[in-house]
């Protein structure tokens, strides 16, 4: 990892972003790299947009600029293509084909962007991209997020290893949930696209 | 959440480092510093802080928890949710002057309800340290107003802390309860969003335990009174000056950094500071700036500010979030210490008082200031992504799927109809402010917690002190209510207020994550309050609980509510989708399904492209939801019934909606005819209706269209037509009858060019000269026909086939030609004219048609003969009694009475009126005698045996027409004529026939039309390779079958003087019956309800069963009944 590193998760209140970004932090705290964290979630559980900005390294605080993020993970397409702005040349990406529509878009006022162009886009203008058409089946939508983070621990530029992402969950989550929660995660590391990576 | 609570109650000798929440900091904070009790109102971003308290005195004060862990729950903390930030602030107040040390937390606004106890205890004392933690929002993430806290520390006289991290704030609330113990003052820590909401590294410490017992001591300071004021506030400030400020003033204003090589000095304060450091670091230019950040701003740190100024930097840059406090501080610090050097602020480089800092903004204000270009190459953005990011959608809040609000949103829509009224609603903050958003859209003004009841109330009398009496209406949640409207109430109740009040009553705080208040609470430590009686006690005559899923009754509830003169109250008590009630009722072994056979679909055409004007407004979609849930009688409207195809569910349920200009356009998608067809149109579309009740389509037609500023206006197919793609093919109409006509309107509107050939000298056919004028209004058929001259159409009249003009040779002129010229030649009877000369005999075409040219061929008095059983005998009949009462008329018919073709309406009509009838009688001889009368001799049409001998002055005889020879040259036809086709097709390739002359029967007016309409599509198969058939062909085939007449006992909507009747008692009326079918343009549930879980694919809603919640009331709301409950597992079965 490079001395300062900035991790971007988007997506949809309910998605499960501080729930990731828990587990990011306590990953940080094994590995010993300094952490901060910017959350905005508000109204989150009204169906609203809810960003964490992660930064790790010393002097990195979790605040995003334009051309700022090295890692974005996107629960949501269209959340995904919002930051588009705070991504550069050198970035990450790897978000989900789970789409959630916004109200203008069943009103008919506005459209789903078309998310297959995008990641095209993405592919071409950035360092690695994987996006994740299909989800396996059988995997409860609920952890979609984790299974991200798995497939996202195995990218060439992230920053925190699988091993200390394990070890991370194993403390963060409880209970019967947690052999639930490490099976998906390992899903996602061992998940090999159909196609190579858009 | 449990072993997080264990992690911050447990003591750590030495410092445990962890990453968290700056709240969770302060709240740790709080602990290790020996907090005794947390008195908060939950609001964003503060919420964690009370959370984090509520759950640690939870767990503190079970029972099992005390067994289990000893040491954590030796000495619990008392917390409450107090019911607003004064009794908040007051009761810390109290609980510090009883000796234990408290904390108040809430957010920005809070502030400012708890200013009035902040500002007096100054001026008294306190007992143990008090802090209070408010945190303010820059950029109104989540608050009405992004005001400064920072000023209530000099309004008040209090020390305030300002940390830029998670582990300031950590430190800070440490210092400030030391401080405040000390000085005796309360101490403000204020924090903002970004230093709230953010995590990072705190290292706790030991968590001190109680030595502090409740003690009361009766001091003077206790009691204020203005005899001591004066003399408080001098020793109010002296505590300023206290050494331990002093101390903590120097501590907390830091360097930061202390580039060797700067000339350049910032000062900052708060998360601003935390931006400068990263910012410099990231582009290695630390060396060139030292940085001063000032943790404690009041009072300010003029000592060590004073130092900085007076060091050897050439320029200095104020950077703090909103208001330019600090900035003012330093410049006065400057002028006062005669220092003459640039000091920089708000209105440098885009600062400004406004919203939050950002890395953009701060790193060109860096870069400005630096007189640098930082070197980015590690971050080039994307080339080219506008197209990527522009025009994305926007995600705004939505109430959650299943939020009772919702529902209540949606019964105040269907009860108070906003498009009809100038109701005004008030109201207030919370979840269901987002009522005031699209699709919802039901709040007029929203202000600041509790202020709705007296909006409604000041705006009611604003009103009513002008003379006007105009209920107003307040929407408030359940918290917000006990926060600071039940005040506003009482002053509503006091002062006679004509206001309804709705009370949201989801049964938690819901915006800020569903805490308890003292309408709900299941905790043993609070007495739930009821409402109702609250509110009987205070004299509200009017309270009514109503469940917002059951729109039907909470309607009636909501009428009476809004009636009521004075204060009238509606609890709307259903709990929020996280309250453990709502999770309960949820019906688990159910799904919903919407069936896409009844959503957006329309059973009327294959054609979506056929014009349509059933509006997209959401309104006339909401009388259809309301009168599916109120209306007695529901009538499914699938059948076709109209033979031109008439959407009778738009247009019905236009009129229910007081619409009548749509209701009128739906009609003329179809015709020209709409007050024409109001006034003779035999209304197959109620008569032939397999319904035990039927809507009176026709009296409602002739309603809607005696509006004659809706009757004269054609621009809607003029425009129709000028918008069409030009074909640029000719068509030739030969007769201007309904039929001709009829086929020219609807090619001209797809952009056919049309030419019409008439021999008469107008238009119009038989409706023109064989209708007698008293069934119709002959001026408005004729203005209705001349409005296709506007739509481009040309008339030739007087010009005949066979005579100016040949079908041989049109066919060739024009890409085609429609053949409706109907059938002008009477059907004579030998018996008659052999016997009977010809002034004292005629037919039925040229009597009628005398008739209507009020001539007078008849002496009064008179006693006519009409022979025959179809329409035009009843006509003539009718005509004959209209030119005198005196005149006696029978008919003869051989049919009987339930087999005559004329329509039975019309017969009974003619009966009504004295007319005569002879039925299954012939004419065996007929002669005249001396006296210059006929004798007829009249038999039994199928035994011929002797019925009558009838004695009359005249005999029309009315036994049908048959087309003339001429016109048919070269077309096959039967006996009478008729042209034989299939599907409009003559024997020519290009010639569709229409009207009469192809009829099986004798055609009705609307008949008529849509013959003509069929041979239009006809055209278009030829010309266009138009792929559908016509589009009202099932209701046109039932014509030709005779029907009874129904009784239908149907209302008449016109006064006694036939002028239309009171739009108010039409309605009322028509709202007894619900006329519904599925509908292409409904867009209901998305326009009016909106729940997030409805999402709308290819046209079709479908449930996201992920996202819904099972409240059902979508079932309710679609007016198609495209949505039910499916067991859950036949749905999988479905899928699969």
């Amino acid at each position: 990892m490079e001395n300062r590193f900035k991790i971007l998760i988007t997506g949809v209140g309910g998605q499960g972003i501080v729930y990731l970004t828990n587990i990011l932090v306590e990953a940080a705290m094994l590995s010993e790299i300094p952490v901060s964290v910017s959350e905005i979630h508000g109204l989150s559980q009204r169906g609203g947009v809810v960003t964490a900005g992660i930064g790790l390294g010393e002097h990195c605080t979790g605040f995003i600029g334009k051309a700022d993020v090295d890692f974005l993970i996107g629960l949501e397409p269209l959340e995904t293509q919002r930051c588009l702005p705070s991504l550069h040349k050198n970035s990450s990406v790897i978000f989900g084909d789970h789409h959630i529509q916004p109200y203008s878009v069943n009103a008919q006022m506005a459209e789903y962007p078309d998310v297959k162009s995008f990641a095209g886009y993405l592919a071409e203008q950035c360092r690695e991209v994987v996006f994740i058409e299909q989800f396996p089946t059988g995997i409860d939508s609920v952890l979609h997020n984790i299974f991200l983070l798995g497939r996202a621990s195995v990218m060439k530029a992230f920053p925190l290893t699988t091993e200390k992402l394990i070890e991370a969950i194993r403390s963060t989550v409880t209970g019967s949930y947690r052999d639930k929660t490490l099976d998906v995660f390992r899903q996602g590391v061992e998940f090999k696209l159909n196609k190579t990576p858009v | 959440m449990l072993e997080r609570t264990i992690k911050i109650l447990t003591a750590h000798s030495s410092p445990h480092k962890t990453c968290v929440m700056g709240n969770e900091g302060i709240a740790r904070a709080a602990l290790e510093a020996g907090v005794n009790g947390v008195f908060s109102y939950p609001g964003t971003p503060s919420t964690e802080i009370s959370e984090i308290f509520n759950f640690i005195n939870g767990f503190q004060n079970s029972h099992s928890n005390k067994l289990k862990y000893p040491e954590l729950t030796s000495d619990p903390v008392y917390f409450e949710y107090s019911i607003n930030e004064k009794i908040a602030l007051e009761k810390a107040i109290a609980f510090s002057i009883g000796n234990r040390s408290a904390m108040c937390v809430m957010k920005n606004v809070g502030m400012n309800v708890a200013s009035d106890p902040l500002m007096s205890v100054t001026y008294q004392t306190i007992g143990a340290p008090l802090v209070i933690v408010v945190c303010d929002d820059p950029g109104c993430h989540s608050s009405s107003n992004e005001q400064d806290s920072r000023y209530w520390g000099r309004m008040a006289s209090v020390p305030v802390f300002n940390p830029a991290t998670p582990a300031d704030a950590f430190e800070m609330i440490k210092q400030a309860f030391e401080l405040s113990g000390k000085i005796k003052l309360p101490v403000i820590v204020r924090t903002t969003t970004r230093v709230s909401h953010t995590r990072g590294i705190v290292s706790y410490g030991n968590i001190v335990h109680g030595n502090r017992q409740p003690n009361f001591e009766r001091l003077p300071e206790h009691i204020n009174i203005p005899a001591r004021t004066a003399a408080a506030h001098a020793r109010l400030l002296h505590k300023l000056e206290d050494k331990q400020v002093l101390s903590l003033l120097a501590a907390n204003t830091r360097l930061v950094l202390k580039g060797s090589k700067a000339k350049l000095g910032i000062i900052s304060s708060g998360v601003a500071t935390s931006y400068v450091i990263e910012i410099l670091h990231r582009y290695g230019v630390t060396e060139k700036i030292k940085l001063l950040d000032i943790g404690m701003i009041h009072p300010f740190p003029e000592k060590e500010v004073l130092r900085f100024l007076k060091d050897d930097m050439e320029q200095y840059l104020v950077l703090e979030e909103l208001d330019p406090l600090m900035e003012n501080e330093v410049r006065t610090l400057a002028q006062k210490s005669n220092i003459q050097k640039n000091i920089f602020g708000k209105g440098y480089s885009g600062l400004v008082s406004t919203g939050e800092f950002s890395m953009d903004l701060l790193t060109a204000v860096l870069e400005k200031f630096l007189h640098a270009s930082f070197n980015k190459d590690k971050n080039i953005p994307l080339e080219n992504s506008e197209k990527y990011f522009q025009n994305l959608p926007p995600r705004p809040p939505v109430l959650c799927a299943g939020c009772p609000h919702r529902a209540t949103f949606y019964l105040l829509k269907l009860a108070i109809p906003r498009e009809q009224s100038e109701l005004i609603l008030c109201g207030d903050i919370g979840c269901f402010g987002l009522g005031a958003l699209p699709p919802l859209k039901m709040i007029d003004t929203i202000n600041h917690m509790g202020m709705s009841i007296s909006m409604a109330q000041g705006l009611y009398e604003a009103f009513h002190s002008a003379g006007e009496n105009k209920k107003t209406v307040a929407l408030v949640g359940d918290g917000t209510f006990f926060h600071s409207g039940l005040s506003s109430l009482v002053n509503a109740v006091y002062t006679r207020a004509n206001i309804l009040v709705v009370i949201f009553d989801n049964r938690t705080i819901g915006m800020t994550g569903h805490q308890s208040h003292p309408g709900a609470s299941s905790l043993p430590k609070y007495h739930e309050i009821d409402i109702p009686p609250l509110l009987k006690g205070l004299g509200i005559e009017m309270v009514e609980t109503i469940n917002p899923f059951d729109l039907k009754e909470s309607i009636a509830k909501l009428d009476k509510a809004m009636a009521h003169d004075g204060v009238s109250v509606i609890i709307s008590k259903e709990p929020c989708i996280f309250v453990h009630d709502f999770r309960e009722k949820g019906v688990r072994k159910m799904q919903i399904a919407v069936d896409p056979e009844r959503c957006n679909s329309c059973a009327n055409h294959e054609d979506v492209a056929l014009s349509c004007s059933r509006c997209y407004a959401p309104k006339n979609n909401l009388s259809r939801a309301k009168a599916k849930l109120l209306a007695e009688i529901s009538i499914p409207g699938n059948e076709q019934l109209c033979p031109a195809n008439i959407c009778n569910h738009g247009f019905f349920n236009s009129i229910l909606e007081g619409d009548y200009k749509s209701a009128v356009e739906i009609v003329r998608d179809k015709m020209l005819f709409a007050r024409t067809c109001g006034d003779i149109c035999h209304r197959p579309c109620e008569l032939f209706s397999n319904e035990s009740s039927v809507v009176p389509i026709k009296k409602l037609k002739h309603l809607v269209s005696a509006v004659d500023d809706n009757y004269r206006d054609f621009s809607v197919p003029v425009k129709r037509t000028q918008n069409a793609r030009k074909k640029n093919k000719k068509i030739a109409v030969i007769g201007a009858g309904p039929a001709g006509l009829s086929a020219a309107y609807d090619l001209a509107q797809v952009g056919y060019e049309v030419e019409i050939f008439e021999k008469e000298n107008k238009a119009g056919g038989m409706v023109a000269h064989a209708i007698p004028g008293f069934r119709m209004d002959k001026t408005a058929f004729d203005y209705e026909a001349m409005q296709l001259e506007k739509m481009g159409v040309k008339f030739h009249f007087n010009i005949s086939l066979g005579k100016e003009i040949w079908l041989e040779s049109l066919t060739e002129e024009y890409d085609a030609v429609i053949l409706a010229v109907g059938m002008n030649k009477s059907k004579t009877l030998e018996v008659i004219e052999k016997n009977i000369p010809p002034e004292k005999r005629t037919d039925a075409l040229l009597f009628l048609k005398s008739f209507n040219r009020e001539e007078e061929t008849i002496k009064p008095g008179s006693s006519i003969l009409v022979i025959g059983g179809g329409n035009s005998a009843i006509d003539a009949a009718r005509s004959a009694k209209k030119m005198s009462v005196k005149n006696q008329v029978l008919v003869s018919c051989i049919e009987t009475l339930d087999k005559m073709p004329a329509f039975a309406e019309e017969v009974r009509h003619a009966m009504e009126e004295g007319i005569e009838f002879l039925h299954d009688s012939v004419v065996e001889s007929c002669s005249l005698d001396t006296s210059g009368k006929i004798q007829c001799s009249l038999h039994a049409f199928d035994e011929k045996t002797f019925l009558q001998q009838v004695s009359c002055d005249y005999i029309v005889t009315a036994i049908g027409q048959v087309a003339e020879a001429l016109v048919i040259e070269k077309l096959s036809s039967d006996e009478n004529l008729r042209v034989i086709s299939k599907n409009s097709h003559t024997g020519y390739k290009n010639v569709f026939v229409a009207g009469d002359i192809n009829a099986g029967n004798h055609m009705s007016v609307i008949g008529a039309i849509a013959s003509g309409k069929k041979a239009a599509v006809a055209a278009r198969q030829l010309l266009e390779e138009y792929p559908y058939a016509y589009e009202g062909e099932k209701a046109l085939g039932r014509l030709n079958t005779n029907s009874p007449l129904r009784n239908t006992n149907q209302k008449e909507f016109t006064n006694e003087e036939g002028e239309l009747g009171d739009p108010y008692f039409v309605r009322s009326e028509i709202e007894r019956y619900n006329l519904f079918q599925s509908c292409q343009k409904c867009n209901h549930c998305i326009d009016n309800f909106g729940c997030p879980a409805m999402v709308k694919v290819n046209g079709k809603v479908q449930i996201d069963m992920a996202r819904c919640n099972l409240c059902g009331l979508c079932i309710d709301v679609c007016p198609n009944n495209a949505i039910h409950w499916v067991d859950a597992e036949e749905k999988t079965g479905m899928t699969s």
